[in-house]
């Protein structure tokens, strides 16, 4: 079984990069990209879609909810953990339907490897007995 | 720290301090006084003012009135005085006339003759003196009467020039030769070819006069005699004197025809007097008839003593009303500002709050993110530092990396804490547990309590339900009480935070043991603007006990509060359950 594939989308780049380092040293394929945009443009161009994006709330240009509308039209099984240096219960609460967790910065790694896991497990468990679809 | 700060910021320690030195009433600010004065002095003009000039125009008709009969009256009573001296008079004349034309001059020389006649005469008039025949030399020559005055001369008398180029003459009075106020009337006895051979003349004695005029006075007049044109007694006067001997002090000759009224005040009395003069027609003689008191009367002082006690009644009774109906309507009015000011105040209150939730959650937000950074920093330093070998301050390291942790962490608690505190403004009910609820509000005040030195007792109701309310506004009730009960300590305090289930409530009881609250200070607490403050170091708004009571009010609750001067103060919060 492959290491679960994670995206970080954080325009803090030393946030992003350290932490992707940290889920690297546990085991997973995590990259750490600065905008929306260029995580959608990866999302769009590698093979297989990342299983969890952490998608930071608050970035420049296009912003962490446009982000995960763009990610969930293009492959609603992305799995997406919010993070956000905000506790704005009314935005998490809008789109508590489509994101699997949020969590409020500083982001407690050990919480954070827990709900990546537990992404994974149901994003496998939902894709073993339907269309493998993209996933080569 | 922020949060302390922040704490500085918000208006929570700016409530009332009932226990100390009491503000009986709530306070009357200015613009309520100049509202009640203005109200005052526009309802007493508008209700005196007809008042008044209805008693001033009553006071001055009736006056007009009375003293219109006044005058009608000594009007009258001059009228039939005159008639009565005229009647007496002429009859006298009539009968001198009489015997003047009926009789020769030698049968009126005769004594015996004129002797009759003078009985007869004295019969019908007693007030006849005697009566003579004074030839035109003015020599008496024949005299009947009670005197022997035969043979004196008058010629040489004021009255006889007059006399004799008169056919009918009325004398003024004079003392004449027996001393006694007397006058004479004469009539001319001519002889056939019409020369004046004598004159018939009778004496008549004031005193008669006076009798006459005695029994003719009304209560219209106080005194009543007659004067000649200068002012010379005719008559004794009540006021002036005796017949001859003394005047009357006659300022202007009254015209003649009907009655003149005069009214007359001299320097030394208080009230005028009214004087009518008339002339007695063929005669030298004014009639005078004086009123003392002609503006106060009887009836003017029973007129006046009840207009003054209805007056004087009626001004009391509107005072009384106009001032009471004012306090009422100024307490209504300062009411329903008070009322309109809460409102104002919690919702400025209620924005500022918001203000600063805002700037809680941005100030949070920014932290937030190069924490974010340090901590992961930190982590992923541990995470390397685990995976390599031993080398030297391995466990230093270890110790630091830690201690820049934990400093993360402790930031961590005060950014969610802030981020908690900008939720406070979310107006939504969500489930609520009271208990969890209390911890987290003595959390922002552990800091106090511990520099207090106050004693924190906790009973805390363990299986209690789960409330739907208000978390923020719940907070801010809870931090008001307690933050109150805080402020009433003196050191060595105790606060005592109990929570239980009543009936369909669940029910918070804060109980401190500060000096109390007096029963009359107990009335006002819940009331906007009622501050025991006022000259304290921290000057409360007088707001924070009366927005408490709102609030509580608005989450469907009830506050209460039982107090015992000494012993301390229980401020009870009953919140529905579900």
């Amino acid at each position: 079984m492959a290491d679960p594939w994670v995206l970080i989308v954080d325009d803090e780049k030393e946030f992003a990069s350290t932490l992707a380092e940290r889920l690297n040293l546990r085991n997973m394929e995590a990259v750490a990209v600065y905008c929306a945009e260029d995580a959608l443009s990866l999302i769009h161009t590698v093979d297989h879609v990342p299983d969890v994006v952490l998608l930071d709330l608050k970035m420049p240009n296009i912003d962490g909810l446009q982000a995960l509308e763009a990610i969930k039209q293009y492959d609603p099984s992305i799995e997406v953990i919010m993070l956000t240096g905000h506790g704005d219960k009314n935005i998490v609460e809008g789109i508590s339907n489509m994101i699997l967790a949020y969590i409020i910065k500083p982001v407690d790694l050990k919480e954070l490897i827990k709900k990546i896991n537990g992404a994974i497990e149901k994003r496998r468990a939902a894709l073993s007995g339907a269309d493998q679809g993209r996933i080569p | 720290m922020i949060l302390n700060k922040l704490e500085k910021t918000l208006p929570i320690k700016n409530i009332p301090r009932p226990d100390q030195d009491a503000a009986e009433k709530p306070p009357i600010y200015p613009r309520y006084r100049y509202f009640r004065r203005t109200l005052v002095l526009i309802m007493l003009a508008v209700t005196l003012t007809p008042l008044i000039v209805t008693v001033t125009l009553s006071f001055y008709q009736y006056g007009n009135l009375l003293r219109s009969e006044v005058r009608n009256h000594i009007r009258w009573n001059a009228q039939s005085t005159q008639k009565t001296v005229s009647f007496f008079l002429n009859e006298i004349v009539a009968g001198l006339s009489y015997y003047a034309s009926e009789y020769t001059c030698e049968q009126l020389t005769d004594p015996l003759t004129l002797g009759p006649i003078f009985v007869r005469l004295k019969k019908k008039n007693p007030g006849l003196v005697d009566l003579s025949l004074v030839d035109q030399n003015g020599f008496q020559k024949t005299y009947a009467g009670p005197y022997n005055l035969v043979g004196r001369d008058y010629s040489k008398s004021d009255w006889f020039p007059m006399a004799i180029s008169h056919e009918i003459f009325i004398s003024h009075a004079f003392l004449g030769f027996r001393d006694i106020p007397h006058f004479v009337i004469t009539v001319s006895k001519r002889t056939p070819n019409m020369g004046v051979c004598g004159l018939l003349k009778a004496s008549i004695d004031s005193e008669t006069i006076d009798k006459f005029i005695a029994a003719t006075k009304t209560e219209a007049s106080d005194d009543i005699f007659l004067i000649n044109n200068t002012g010379n007694l005719q008559t004794t006067s009540r006021f002036y004197g005796k017949a001859v001997s003394q005047s009357f002090p006659l300022a202007n000759l009254p015209n003649r025809g009907d009655v003149t009224l005069e009214t007359f005040k001299d320097k030394t009395s208080s009230e005028p007097e009214l004087r009518a003069y008339a002339y007695i027609e063929n005669t030298p003689w004014i009639l005078v008839l004086v009123k003392k008191g002609y503006t106060y009367g009887k009836s003017w002082s029973l007129f006046k003593n009840q207009m003054h006690v209805i007056v004087i009644t009626s001004i009391v009774l509107v005072t009384l009303v106009v001032f009471r109906v004012a306090n009422v309507l100024v307490e209504r009015v300062r009411q329903g500002d008070a009322a309109r000011e809460v409102i104002l105040a919690e919702a400025e209150h209620t924005s500022k709050l918001a203000s600063i939730g805002r700037l809680a959650a941005g100030v949070a937000h920014e932290i937030n993110n190069p924490l974010a950074i340090i901590d992961q920093k930190a982590g992923l330093m541990q995470d390397l530092m685990e995976m390599s070998d031993d080398f030297h301050y391995k466990a230093k390291f270890h110790e630091q990396i830690t201690g820049v942790q934990n400093a993360v962490s402790r930031c961590k608690v005060i950014t969610h804490r802030l981020l908690g505190f900008a939720r406070r403004m979310d107006v939504t009910p969500e489930p609520v547990m009271v208990n969890e609820l209390l911890r987290e509000v003595l959390a922002f005040l552990d800091k106090e309590i511990l520099y207090r030195n106050i004693r924190l007792e906790l009973n805390l109701h363990e299986n209690l339900p789960t409330i739907q309310s208000d978390r923020g506004q719940l907070q801010q009730v809870f931090l008001n009480i307690i933050n109150n009960a805080i402020d009433a300590l003196e050191t060595e305090g105790m606060v005592r935070i109990s929570t239980s289930r009543q009936e369909k409530f669940l029910r918070v009881d804060i109980t401190d043991n500060g000096c109390g609250i007096p029963p009359e200070t107990m009335k006002h607490i819940f009331e906007p603007f009622f501050t025991t403050k006022a000259n304290k170091e921290h000057k409360g708004t007088g707001l924070g006990l009366s927005i408490t009571y709102g609030l509580v009010n608005k989450l469907g609750g009830t506050i209460s509060v039982d107090s015992t001067v000494g012993q301390g103060t229980t401020f009870t919060v009953l919140l529905p359950i579900g």
